[in-house]
C-alpha cells in the first residue's frame, strides 16, 4: 500500500493554504501516485491547531501548517517572526525566509521531533477597531484580541493597550458587541470572517506578519526513502510557491473588497505617524532579544535591505 | 461505610470546585474586561483545563450515582436472567472501551513527557495537564467493574440512568411539603 | 460498510442499556481501529481536545448551574403569583396564567420536566379548586411545560450548537418569537374553550398588587435580561453572559430570596426595624452568608446536582465529537445527502422526513442525545438543500418538545402523572387536543422559516448587515 500523508488544516478548502494543500495532494499524486497518497482533511476535521502538532509527533498527522506563533513552546526563536515592524513589506519577509537564516531556522523545531519544510505566506497584519488608530495614543486603554504569543502581548502593551486572549470563535461576537475593542490581522483574516462588518476603522499598518510553517514529524520524515523525501519536498515547494501567489493576490483583492464594501474606513497612515508606532512598539524587541538572539533579529532587519 | 461516604463527599467536593472555579474564572474575566480594562492572560488556558478536568474526573462519579443517561426500555422488557446477562455484557464492553482509551492515554501522555514542552501561559509541564485522561479512566474501569460486581450479585439490576422526569418530582414533592406545613400552621 | 459497522455497533450498544456517551464512542474507537490507521493514542487525543478545547461549550455547565439555583418551589411560586395577576382576571384566566407562568419559569430554568413540575405541582391543584376540570389543567400544563427547551436560554439548543457550529447566540434569538408565539396559541385555545366549557375568571387584584408581585416575580426574570442584555449590550459573549447569569442566580437564590442556603427564611425586614437597623444588619448577614454558604448543605447540593448533569452532558458531548469525527472523515453524511439528492428529494420532503425521524427518536431517547446523534448528519445535508442551520435548529427543538409528550417515553407525560396521582393512560388522554395543537405549530415552523428567521435576522440588520 502506497504511504499515506494526511495533511490537517483549519481553514476552508477555498483559502490559500486550502489550495496549497489540494496543490501539493495534485503533484504528489500525480508523480508517485503508485507510492504515496495524500489526504488532505480542511476546517480542523481531524485536529485544531492547538492539538494538531502533538498528533503529528504521534504519527497520526503527517503534515500540517499552523501559524509562526503556535510555535512558541516548541521554539522561542521563530518568535522573531512576531515582532512588531521587523520587517517592511512582503518582499523582505521573502528573502528572509528563503535566504540562509530563515533556511536554518526551520530546523530549529528539530529536538522536539519536528521538520519545518518551508513558509507559507498569509500577510502583514493591519489594525483594526471600533474608534479610529492614527497614532500610537489611540490605543491607550483599548481592549485588542491578540493570539496566545508572549510578543504579541508584549506588543499591545507597549502601546498602552489591554491585550486580551479570546479563541477564534468568539472573536466576531466580541467585536460585534464592543466588548473587545480592537484587533489585528491580514488582510485576508478580516475579510473572510466579516471582520470589517464590525470594525469601522482599519487602519494599514503592515505592522506584523501572520504567516504559517509547514512541518511534519520527523520520524514520518527521515523514514521516508532519500528519493522519495526529495520528491515529496520538491512536490511541496512548488505547492507552497503556488499558495504564496494566490495568497499574495488574495491579500490584495480582499483589502479592495473590504474598501468597496464601505463598511469600514482604510485609513492609511503618513511616514511621520508610522514612525511613531515604530517607536512605541520597538522596545519589544528588546525585551525577547535574549529569548530570540540578536543575530536573528539582526539577520531579519537585513532582508529590509533588499 | 464511614469510608465511602468520605470517597463520595471527596468526590463531590472536587467535583464542585471544579465546576465553580471555572465559573468564577470566566466571571473574573468579564469583571476585569468590562469593570477594570484588564486582561487575565493564564485564564483562558486555566479555564479550558479545568473543565477538560472536571468532565473527564466526573464521568466516573456519574457512574457511581447513576448520573449517565441510556436507553433501557428494551433491555427491560426482557426476562430477568437475560436482562442481568446482556446488562453484564454491556458492563464489560464499557470496561473494554474504557482500557482502550486508558492505552491511548498512557501512550499520549508518555510522548507528551518525551517532548517536554510546557503550557503556553501557565509555567507547568503540559503533560502533567492531560494525567487526568489516565486518573479519570483508571477511575472508571473501578466504578464499571464494581457495578458488574453488583449486577453480578443480584445487588443492582442496571446503570440506574439518570431520570430527569424523576428528578423533577423532587421540585413537586418540596412544594407539597411546603404547602402541608403551611396549612398545618 | 464502515456506515454499517458504525451505526450496528451505536444502536446495539445502546439497545443493551449502555450509557450513551460510552455506546457513542465506543463504536467510534472500533470503526476507526478497524478501518483507519489512527493510533489509540490520537484517539485519547482527540478526546482530550474535545473535552479542553471548545470555550462555547461552557456555556452549557454555566446555563445548568443558574438554572438549578433558580429552579425552586419558591422562584415558580413567585412567578405564578405575578402571571396570575395579570391575567387571572380574564375568562380562563387561571389557565392562561399558568401557561404564562410556564413561558416565564422557562426562561429561567432551560429544562422542560422541571417547569411542569414546578408550576403544575401548584396551579393544577389551584384550577382544580376554581372549577377546572382535572384533565384539562394537567393537559394545558404538560403542553405549555414543553416550552422550557424552546425559550431562550435553552441547554437543547446549545447542544445543537456546538453539533453544529451554529452560533448559540443567533440560536437563542431564533427560539424567542417561536417560544411567544406557541405560548399565545395555547392561550387562544383556552380561551376559546373557556368560552364553551363556561370557565370561571378571577378577581383583578388591582394595579398595586400586580406591579408588587410583578417586582418580586423580577428578580427571576432578571436572569434572561441579564443573558440576553449582555450578549447584545456588549458586555459578554454567550458563554461569558452564562456564568455572569450563574453568578446572579446564586445571588438572588442565596442573598435576594433566600429559598436556599444559611440566609433561608431570613426576613430582609423585621417588623418594626427602622431602615438603617436592616441595611445594617442584611450587609452584615450577606457577608456573612458568602464563606456560609461554601459550606451549606443546600448550596453544595445545588452543586453537586449541576456538576453531575453537566458532566453527563458534557462527557455524552465529548464522546459524539469522536462520533462525528468518525462521519465526517468517512463522509457519510454526504454519501446521504448524495442519494436523497438522487432521489430528486425536494426540501419540504426532506423536512417531513426528518420531523417523522425526530418523531420516532424522541420517543426513546433523550433531547440531547437526539440532537448529538442526529445534527451531524441532518446538518449537511440541510445545507445542500438550502435550509438555513437556524430554522432546522428550530425545527429539530420543536420535535423534541414533541417527543416529551408522546409514550413511551416522554418526560412531561412522567411528571405530569406524578404531580396528579393520575395513571399514563389518563395523562395521554389529556395532554392529546393540545398535542395537536403542538403538531400544527410544528408544521409552521416547519414551513414558515420566517417565524424562526426574524429575530435573528432583524438583529443583524440592526447591527447593519
Ligand atoms: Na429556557
Ligand atoms: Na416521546
Amino acid at each position: 500500500a502506497p504511504i499515506e500523508i494526511k495533511f490537517s488544516h483549519v481553514v476552508a478548502e477555498n483559502t490559500p493554504k486550502g489550495k496549497m494543500a489540494l496543490k501539493f495532494k495534485e503533484l504528489v499524486e500525480e508523480r508517485m501516485g503508485d507510492e504515496v497518497s495524500v489526504s488532505v482533511f480542511p476546517n480542523s476535521q481531524l485536529f485544531g491547531d492547538d492539538k494538531v502538532l502533538e498528533a503529528m509527533l504521534l504519527g497520526d498527522v503527517q503534515m500540517a501548517a499552523p501559524s509562526l506563533s503556535k510555535f512558541q513552546k516548541y521554539t522561542p526563536s521563530l518568535q522573531v517572526f512576531d515582532l512588531p515592524f521587523l520587517f517592511n513589506d512582503m518582499a523582505a519577509v521573502d528573502r528572509f525566509q528563503q535566504g540562509e537564516t530563515g533556511q536554518e531556522l526551520l530546523n530549529s523545531l528539530n529536538k522536539r521531533g519536528l521538520v519545518g519544510l518551508g513558509y507559507l505566506h498569509n500577510g502583514m497584519k493591519q489594525m483594526s477597531a471600533n474608534q479610529p488608530l492614527r497614532v500610537p495614543a489611540d490605543a491607550d486603554g483599548k481592549k485588542f484580541r491578540i493570539m496566545t504569543s508572549d510578543v504579541l502581548q508584549a506588543q499591545f502593551e507597549a502601546v498602552g493597550g489591554v491585550p486580551l486572549k479570546k479563541p477564534f470563535s468568539e472573536v466576531f461576537t466580541l467585536l460585534q458587541t464592543k466588548a473587545i475593542d480592537g484587533a489585528e490581522n491580514p488582510w485576508s483574516n478580516i475579510y473572510s470572517k466579516k471582520f470589517h462588518e464590525v470594525q469601522p476603522y482599519i487602519t494599514e499598518t503592515n505592522h506584523g506578519l501572520l504567516d504559517y510553517m509547514v512541518v511534519t514529524s520527523a520520524e514520518f520524515w527521515n523514514g521516508l526513502d532519500d528519493d522519495l523525501r526529495v520528491e515529496v519536498k520538491k512536490a511541496l515547494d512548488e505547492a507552497i510557491a503556488y499558495g504564496n501567489q494566490i495568497s499574495q493576490e488574495q491579500d490584495a483583492a480582499d483589502r479592495q473588497a473590504i474598501i468597496d464594501s464601505g463598511r469600514s474606513e482604510v485609513i492609511e497612515i503618513t511616514p511621520e505617524e508610522r514612525q511613531q508606532w515604530v517607536d512605541a512598539m520597538k522596545p519589544v524587541w528588546k525585551q525577547f532579544e535574549d529569548e530570540i538572539g540578536s543575530d536573528l533579529i539582526d539577520a531579519a532587519l537585513k532582508s529590509n535591505e533588499g | 461505610m464511614a469510608v465511602r461516604n468520605l470517597v463520595t463527599q471527596i468526590e463531590e467536593a472536587i467535583l464542585s470546585l471544579l465546576l465553580v472555579s471555572v465559573t468564577l474564572l470566566v466571571f473574573a474575566e468579564v469583571v476585569a474586561r468590562f469593570g477594570f480594562n484588564a486582561g487575565i492572560h493564564w485564564a483562558q488556558e486555566a479555564t479550558l483545563l479545568l473543565a477538560g478536568w472536571f468532565v473527564l474526573f466526573g464521568a466516573s462519579y456519574g457512574v457511581k450515582v447513576g448520573a449517565h443517561i441510556g436507553v433501557d426500555v428494551f433491555v427491560r422488557m426482557l426476562p430477568n436472567k437475560l436482562h442481568r446477562a446482556v446488562t453484564l455484557l454491556a458492563i464489560a464492553l464499557c470496561v473494554v472501551y474504557c482500557i482502550l482509551f486508558l492505552i491511548g492515554s498512557w501512550e499520549y501522555v508518555m510522548k507528551m513527557k518525551m517532548i517536554g514542552i510546557e503550557l503556553e501561559d501557565i509555567p507547568v509541564p503540559k503533560w502533567t495537564a492531560s494525567t487526568i485522561l489516565i486518573i479519570g479512566f483508571v477511575l472508571l474501569i473501578i466504578r464499571f467493574l464494581q457495578l458488574g460486581w453488583k449486577v453480578f450479585r443480584g445487588e443492582a439490576d442496571g446503570f440506574a440512568f439518570a431520570d430527569e422526569a424523576e428528578e423533577s418530582m423532587h421540585l413537586a414533592n418540596e412544594l407539597k411539603e411546603a404547602e402541608q406545613k403551611e396549612n398545618r400552621s | 460498510m464502515t456506515t454499517a459497522m458504525l451505526f450496528i455497533m451505536l444502536f446495539g450498544c445502546m439497545l443493551m442499556g449502555m450509557p450513551i456517551a460510552i455506546a457513542l464512542g465506543l463504536s467510534s474507537v472500533t470503526t476507526i481501529l478497524l478501518f483507519s490507521n489512527d493510533s489509540l493514542a490520537s484517539i485519547a487525543l482527540k478526546l482530550f481536545e474535545a473535552t479542553s478545547s471548545h470555550y462555547t461549550l461552557l456555556a452549557i455547565p454555566f446555563f445548568i448551574l443558574s438554572s438549578a439555583f433558580l429552579s425552586t418551589g419558591g422562584v415558580a411560586k413567585r412567578l405564578i403569583n405575578f402571571a396570575v395577576d395579570a391575567i387571572g382576571h380574564v375568562r380562563g384566566g387561571l389557565a392562561m396564567a399558568s401557561v404564562m407562568a410556564c413561558m416565564l419559569f422557562a426562561a429561567v430554568s432551560g429544562s422542560s420536566p422541571a417547569t411542569v413540575a414546578a408550576i403544575g405541582s401548584i396551579v393544577i391543584a389551584g384550577m382544580v379548586r376554581s372549577g377546572y376540570p382535572e384533565a384539562f389543567g394537567a393537559g394545558v400544563i404538560a403542553n405549555a411545560g414543553t416550552l422550557g427547551i424552546l425559550i431562550p436560554p435553552s441547554i437543547v439548543m446549545l447542544v445543537y450548537s456546538a453539533a453544529t457550529e451554529v452560533s448559540a447566540s443567533r440560536m437563542f434569538m431564533a427560539g424567542f418569537i417561536p417560544g411567544i408565539m406557541m405560548g399565545l396559541i395555547l392561550m387562544i385555545a383556552i380561551y376559546i374553550a373557556a368560552r364553551i366549557m363556561k370557565l370561571p375568571a378571577q378577581p383583578f387584584p388591582g394595579f398595586g398588587a400586580l406591579a408588587r408581585s410583578g417586582l418580586i416575580a423580577l428578580g427571576g426574570l432578571m436572569l434572561i435580561i441579564i443573558v440576553l442584555g449582555s450578549i447584545y449590550g456588549g458586555v459578554a459573549s454567550p458563554t461569558e453572559a452564562a456564568s455572569v447569569a450563574a453568578i446572579y442566580a446564586y445571588l438572588i437564590a442565596v442573598m435576594g430570596y433566600r429559598d436556599i442556603g444559611p440566609l433561608k427564611g431570613v426576613a430582609w425586614r423585621k417588623d418594626g426595624e427602622g431602615m438603617a437597623g436592616m441595611v445594617l444588619r442584611n450587609t452584615g448577614m450577606m457577608l456573612l452568608a458568602f464563606p456560609k454558604s461554601v459550606t451549606h448543605p443546600e448550596v453544595r447540593k445545588v452543586f453537586v446536582d449541576a456538576s453531575k448533569v453537566s458532566m453527563m452532558l458534557l462527557f455524552i458531548i465529548a464522546n459524539a465529537m469522536l462520533f462525528a469525527h468518525v462521519l465526517t472523515t468517512e463522509r457519510i453524511p454526504h454519501q446521504i445527502a448524495e442519494v436523497i439528492v438522487d432521489w430528486g428529494l425536494p426540501a419540504w420532503g426532506f423536512l417531513i422526513v426528518v420531523n417523522i425521524l425526530l418523531l420516532i427518536a424522541g420517543n426513546f431517547m433523550e433531547p440531547s442525545a437526539i440532537l448529538l446523534i442526529m445534527a451531524p448528519i441532518l446538518f449537511p445535508i440541510a445545507t445542500q438543500l438550502g435550509i438555513d442551520p437556524i430554522h432546522l435548529g428550530i425545527i429539530m427543538v420543536v420535535n423534541m418538545e414533541i417527543g416529551m409528550l408522546t409514550p413511551p417515553v416522554g418526560l412531561n407525560l412522567f411528571v405530569t402523572a406524578g404531580i396528579t396521582g393520575r395513571d399514563m393512560i389518563w395523562v395521554i388522554k389529556a395532554c392529546a387536543p393540545w398535542l395537536c395543537l403542538l403538531l400544527f405549530f410544528l408544521i409552521l415552523i416547519t414551513y414558515i422559516p420566517q417565524i424562526s428567521l426574524f429575530l435573528p435576522e432583524y438583529i443583524d440588520k440592526l447591527h447593519g448587515y
